[in-house]
């Protein structure tokens, strides 16, 4: 027992050390870069998706891709910036939702008024024949 | 040497725990993904199972299917595979709006190619529907021609004129005679066809006797005919009556054949065309 475990005792504290060395290290990078290149395009999608009317088309997701850049910036401001790089994440997602919705809505109400058109005028014309008979 | 057994013991312990807990974590994390990644999966495959969206939106569908497969691997850190689980989600989302998107899009087509074909096809009834009433007035002119020579009626500038001749009338008489309405009973017939057309009925005579009893006579003929048409059922309103006595010859009076002539009954039917311009 005492012959195989003599060699470990060394290596172990070594790996044990290292380990620490490694935590430590972590803790003390202290403050990791703010995740800059994602809350920047967070904020362009949701920039996009104003410029193209989310606030009246799909005005849930707009909001909440706006409230989730500022959790990310006030997680940035706590220093937590895994949390801060997700929430930054999600907001771009929630944007990008929030424009394919307002296009999705837009070419709604476009063929809704083709349809209806379309729908007028035969009806006009099945009403004109059917007068003349 | 007994401090080194302790540090062993002590390490024992530490690999143990550490095992313990890998262990653990990999139990915890083993089950299943994350909570709410086979809906987001469900979602996306119903959207991939859907013939009219699957093939419109590719890009977006491959990408979704790229997320949820990462959502769907198991994860120790909570937050992270919720984090995955919600980009998933909305990826699925996204997808999902553009191939609606997509989709109505390409409906536009179809309902531009219904509104063309229904505007043609009201086009070929309109067509239809010129032609058949080009045929109708057609039809209608010849039987309004029919009826002007069943009249033995003239088309002149004035209207139809139609002659009686003194065959309706004895000699000095305003009277008309019992035979002579079977004359009249073809004019009462095109009246009644035609009915916005109006008469003007204009009696004449030879240049044999007054002038005074002449006009008198001609109106008294023409007042006789109107009150025939009244009588079978022509409105008043559509006829007038006069006498104008020997002042319009047609002949000479100079022959009894041109005196007979002469003594005549003139029904001048209004022509239509003319009043409806």
């Amino acid at each position: 027992m005492t012959s195989l475990s003599r060699p470990r005792p060394g290596s172990c504290l070594r790996a044990a050390t290292g380990l620490a060395g490694v935590l430590l290290l972590s803790a003390c990078a202290s403050t990791p870069p703010a995740p800059t290149a994602q809350l920047q395009a967070a904020q362009q999608a949701i920039t996009s998706a104003e410029r193209a009317d989310a606030s009246r088309h799909a005005a849930g997701e707009l909001s909440a891709a706006r409230a989730k850049l500022a959790s990310a910036k006030t997680a940035v401001q706590a220093e937590q910036m895994v949390a801060a790089e997700r929430l930054a994440g999600e907001s771009r997602v929630e944007a990008e939702l929030a424009a394919a919705r307002t296009t999705f809505v837009k070419a709604r109400i476009v063929n809704d008024e083709m349809q209806s058109s379309t729908g007028t005028l035969i009806d006009e014309m099945q009403r004109k024949s059917g007068d003349a008979k | 040497m007994k401090t080194i057994d302790d540090r062993v013991a002590v390490g024992r312990t530490l690999i143990a725990a550490a095992v313990a807990a890998v262990l653990l974590a990999g139990c915890a994390a083993a089950p299943a993904a994350p909570e709410g990644a086979s809906e987001v999966r469900a979602k996306l495959t119903q959207l991939q199972s859907d013939s009219n969206l699957a093939s419109r939106a590719p890009a977006a569908i491959k990408e979704a299917d790229a997320a949820v497969r990462t959502a769907e691997q198991p994860e120790a850190d909570r937050s992270l595979g919720e984090h995955r689980v919600y980009i998933a989600d909305r990826k699925v989302e996204i997808a999902s709006a553009q191939a609606q998107t997509r989709y109505l899009e390409d409906e536009r087509a179809r309902i531009t190619a219904e509104r063309a074909s229904a505007q043609l096809d009201s086009r070929t009834r309109e067509v239809d529907m010129a032609r058949e009433a080009t045929a109708d007035a057609k039809e209608e002119n010849a039987e309004l021609q029919r009826q002007i020579d069943a009249l033995k009626a003239k088309p002149t500038d004035r209207g139809l004129v139609l002659t009686l001749g003194d065959v309706l009338f004895e000699s000095g008489r305003a009277e008309l005679k019992p035979g002579a309405t079977s004359n009249l009973g073809q004019l009462v017939a095109f009246l009644a066809k035609y009915p916005s057309r109006t008469v003007a009925i204009e009696g004449h005579t030879d240049s044999v006797g007054g002038d005074d009893y002449n006009v008198g006579l001609s109106q008294r003929r023409a007042d006789s005919v109107r009150s025939h048409l009244v009588s079978r059922g022509v409105d008043a309103a559509r006829i007038s009556a006069m006498g104008a006595g020997e002042s319009a010859p047609v002949a000479s009076n100079e022959s009894a054949a041109g005196r007979q002539q002469n003594r005549r009954v003139e029904v001048i039917i209004s022509n239509p065309a003319l009043a409806a311009l």
